[in-house]
């Protein structure tokens, strides 16, 4: 019998077609017929473990696990006999055994697995009356909580850190009563997607932290949205009371992040209620913050960017929504300015992107790869989501290479091509002459075996990617690494895809947030504008150069800044403060990567005074007399910012000559100011918990030992980086897989912003 | 003939007299009145009065914020909010208000309790003077159930058959 054949079942009656080789289980599932359940889930391998789906089939003398059985032409299964039933009521009672009456108190109660089948086919008094087991709790880390008395060994987490997290941290010790679940050593479970160990537990032996005893599900209403921090877009589900939103939890989609979240998209949510929440707007007086109105506040914005005028530049956060991109380059294009970008963290913008970047395929096609080369990125913690789909693709026999110039942990194999950013070019072109390509740079590189390989490995797949991501789009030479990413990606017969960095990068271009033939994000501060515009942005985290920025906005004569929070660098450079809704506050729409538009509406109402900024934008488009300023609804933004973006196609042709000036050299050492997981945004940055985790790494010098032992350095050491005359002490922590002649400083952290652009020479000093 | 014998019923005002006998019979009679509140009726231990929140024999307070009793509440009466405990992280209420004017004594909370800490005692006489004053917030359901401990325990087990 071939695997792809049907054959015909019968289940309680009901005929039914399937697969051959298809789990019971699975075919039940889609013929709506309820077989419960604990430690079988779609997503992971089957362990049969649990016992709770047994079943009777005809012509087998004992009752069977539907989760571990195969259909079979003619099989008759009663899934409601007697003998299912009494298995079924069995198991249950065993595994209430050691189960402890902890309803009222666990966190799980009211969605819980084992409630939900205790009802339906527990027995209402227990004859267990000897002692339970009992279990120590174990700390794993600042995001998820554990109860391990409650745990029924179905051991999903276990497989779920080996299969979909890629870490073997949990498993299990012992047997039988003496079974224990926990990480062997105790340490802390660091991945980036460990939040779904919550909803994997099917007890509550698994809760989250951050939710910890704040909630019942029941009092919680649902709404669907789309998570704000990476070019996946991940749908997800949040559950708000009172106005609050209590959590968030992944939105199945299998065309984005199937049932998974990261662990920045579920909890992020809590940066919403940070302490610096702006909550009415405000205005500088003689140098002093004064709270008041709209009216005034509005009124006051209306006049400054009028006197602007022709000189106001915009600097838009790439995480803003469609709605409030499309409504903000309208109204600076209404003031006769052109000065309008989102590519904050852009400092190459010489020409070498293409038109319209996106992933260059579907995120779900990702995995069926058969070779990829990642440019400059680390999706694993830039993009978890689309890093789970790159460790699927790598499992399911692709080669996966990375050239980067950090060496990156990663949970699958992986070719990794370590190279100082100066020389990241010429590794590039190397692997281009090795496939064949030729041009200026290529010509002259030198092949070496580990480009070899690499090219070999391109070549041979039947489908292979070439990837740029946030260090690439971040690197001085962005353009030059693009028009060999391109070289490369023509002459071995793959695609070329550009993972946007943040939720909306996409979206920014399709409504043409960004210059026709304006200053664009670096220009903008190289040679400041008379006034500024800024949404969604902090002057000293989310600019590629934050001291270029920061000085730019001092001098500036009026600069209006639309936020979520207040902070000392916005209130150093902004004239006027509005607050806008933040992430859940607004509806709005995102274009992820791959080019899908996804909407979705508020799910609470914006703190305080703040407003939704689509709102913002539009009166302030009133006030300033512009044409088209008549939206009643985000759908009304929505459906003009559609119109307007008709004409562009996603498109990732590069036209970008190779022969370029290089501005990095590889004299000294150079900065590699990677953003971290967890200081993308104004909101992950104000998130407790995650700020709690291993990777949010605070500022540092890391840097590989040899160069340290040249620049005299020791780990734990304090030493001053000076970059362009910026000054900044930190401490140095060595790590190997800093690429030699470079030292990483990062961006975005509290400690780098009184330093210069994410890439440049640097000089260490120690303190 | 009927109206004529209305017309003398009322000249001789007969319904009144017979009034009067039943009235007048009364007056004899041992009387079951009580003079409350010097007196008071007797109450079954399962009288539905005003709630207590109960705490163990160690002062331990026994609600576990399960917000049982507030899923429960037919008039929405309770409020709960919840969160670990500063010192030892246990599950407890933070807010914990009963809104007297919503509430209809029905002792469903007090039926949804797992851990008996929500309880109705006997008193029914009390008073607000002001607004606000109606929702019993949770220092005074403790301070209730403190003061009437012993009743309240003693009311327990005397039903405890009964749940
Ligand atoms: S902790 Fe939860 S998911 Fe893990 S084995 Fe126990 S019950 Fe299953
Ligand atoms: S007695 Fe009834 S109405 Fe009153 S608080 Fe309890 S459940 Fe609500
Ligand atoms: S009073 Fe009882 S039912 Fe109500 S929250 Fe406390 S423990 Fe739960
Ligand atoms: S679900 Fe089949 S044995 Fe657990």
């Amino acid at each position: 019998m071939t695997e792809d054949s049907m054959v015909t079942i019968e289940v309680d009656g009901q005929e039914l077609k399937a697969k051959a080789g298809a789990m019971l289980i699975d075919v039940a599932d889609q013929a709506g017929i309820d077989i419960p359940r604990f430690c079988y889930h779609n997503k992971l391998s089957v362990s049969a473990n649990c016992r709770m789906c047994l079943i009777e089939v005809e012509k087998v003398p004992k009752p069977i696990p539907a989760c571990a059985t195969s259909v079979m032409d003619g099989m008759k299964v009663y899934t409601k006999s007697p003998m299912a039933l009494a298995a079924q009521k069995g198991t249950m009672e065993f595994l209430l055994i050691n189960h402890p009456l902890d309803c009222p108190v666990c966190d799980q109660g009211g969605e819980c697995e084992l409630q939900d089948q205790s009802l339906a086919y527990g027995s209402d008094v227990a004859r267990f009356v000897e002692k339970k087991r009992l279990v120590p709790k174990k700390y794993i880390g600042p995001l998820v909580e554990t109860n391990f008395n409650r745990c029924i060994h179905c051991t999903r987490c276990v497989r779920f850190s080996a299969e979909i997290a890629g870490m073997r941290e949990m498993g299990s010790t012992g047997r039988g009563e003496y079974m224990k679940i926990g990480t062997y050593v105790e340490r802390t479970i660091d991945s980036e997607l460990s939040g779904n160990l919550i909803d994997i537990c099917p007890v509550g032996s698994l809760t989250s932290k951050p939710y910890r005893y704040q909630a019942r599900a029941w009092e919680l209403t649902q709404s669907d949205s789309v998570a704000p921090h990476d070019a996946v877009g991940s749908n997800i589900h949040i559950h708000v009371r009172n106005n609050r939103v209590m959590r968030v939890h992944p939105k199945a989609n299998e065309a984005v992040n199937e049932c998974w979240i990261s662990d920045r998209d579920r909890f992020s949510y809590e940066g919403l209620y940070s302490e610096d929440r702006l909550t009415s707007p405000m205005i500088k007086e003689n140098g002093r913050w004064v709270e008041t109105d709209w009216e005034t506040a509005l009124q006051q914005v209306a006049d400054g960017l009028k006197e602007m005028g022709a000189g106001t530049g915009a600097l838009l956060s790439p995480s803003a929504t469609v709605e409030e991109l499309y409504l903000a380059q309208k109204l600076v294009r209404s003031l006769g300015s052109d000065n309008i970008d989102f590519r904050v963290r852009q400092s190459d913008f010489r020409g070498g992107e293409p038109a319209l970047p996106w992933l260059g395929l579907g995120i779900d096609e990702i995995e069926a790869v058969d070779a990829v080369l990642v440019i400059g990125a680390n999706p694993r913690k830039d993009q978890p989501i689309l890093g789970h789909r790159l460790r699927k693709a790598a499992l399911n026999g692709a080669s996966v290479c990375y050239l980067n110039p950090l060496e990156y942990d990663l949970n699958y194999h992986a070719e990794q091509l370590l190279s100082a950013p100066a020389n990241m070019a010429d590794d590039l072109a190397a692997v281009a002459k090795a496939v064949g390509a030729t041009g200026a740079i290529i010509d002259d590189a030198e092949v070496k075996a580990q480009h070899q390989s690499v090219a070999e490995q391109l070549k041979q797949a039947g489908s292979a990617l070439v990837l740029l991501g946030n260090l690439a789009s971040a690197h001085p030479d962005y353009s030059i690494l693009s028009a060999l990413a391109a070289e490369v990606a023509k002459a071995s017969g793959a695609k070329i895809g550009f993972i946007g960095e943040a939720a909306n990068s996409t979206g920014a271009r399709l409504v043409a947030a960004m210059p026709t033939d304006g200053l664009n994000a670096q220009s903008m501060l190289e040679q400041p504008c008379k006034g500024y515009l800024l949404l969604g942005l902090e002057p000293d985290r989310d600019f590629w150069n934050p001291t270029q920025a920061q000085t730019a906005f001092k001098q500036a004569e009026f600069v209006v800044a639309l936020t979520a929070y207040r902070s000392a660098s916005l209130e150093a450079a902004a004239d006027v403060l509005l607050p806008m809704a933040g992430f859940a506050e607004t509806s709005g729409t995102y274009v992820n990567g791959d080019g899908t538009w996804q909407s979705f509406a508020g799910a609470v109402q914006p703190m305080g005074e703040a407003r939704p900024a689509w709102k913002i934008l539009r009166v302030m488009g009133n006030l300033l007399d512009a044409d088209g300023f008549d939206q009643n609804s985000s759908q009304d933004v929505l459906e003009q910012a559609r119109n307007s973006a008709d004409g562009r196609q996603l498109d990732n042709s590069v036209t970008a000559d190779l022969g370029q000036e290089r501005r990095l050299n590889g004299s000294g050492l150079t900065r590699i100011g990677d953003v971290p997981i967890y200081a993308t945004d104004a909101l992950v940055r104000r998130a407790p918990a995650l700020q709690k985790t291993a990777d949010a790494i605070s500022a540092a010098i890391r840097i590989n030992p040899g160069e340290a032992a040249k620049a005299g350095l020791a780990d734990g050491d304090r030493a001053t980086v000076i970059q362009e005359g910026n000054l900044a002490t930190m401490p140095v922590e060595i790590d190997p897989g800093v690429a030699g002649g470079s030292v990483r400083v990062c961006a975005a952290l509290a400690g780098s912003e009184t330093l210069g652009g994410q890439f440049g020479e640097v000089t260490l000093e120690k303190a | 003939m009927k109206v004529l014998r209305n017309y003398i019923k009322s000249l001789f005002l007969l319904e009144m007299f017979k009034g009067m006998r039943l009235t007048g019979s009364y007056l004899w009679r041992k009387k079951f009145t009580i003079r409350y509140p010097e007196e008071r009726a007797p109450m079954s231990p399962r009288f539905r009065g005003l709630h207590a929140l109960r705490r163990d024999e160690n002062g331990e307070e026994c609600c576990v914020g399960c917000k049982l009793c507030e899923a429960t509440c037919p008039a929405m009466a309770i409020t709960i909010e919840t969160g670990p405990r500063e010192d030892d992280g246990s599950r407890r209420t933070t807010r914990y208000d009963i809104d007297l004017f919503k509430c209809i004594f029905c002792g469903y909370c007090v039926e949804a309790c797992p851990v008996d800490a929500i309880v109705e005692t006997r008193i029914c006489d009390y008073h607000f003077e002001e607004r606000g004053e109606n929702i019993m917030l949770k220092d005074e359901l403790l301070a209730i159930g403190e003061e009437n401990r012993d009743r309240i325990n003693s009311d327990l087990s005397a039903q405890a058959k009964y749940r």
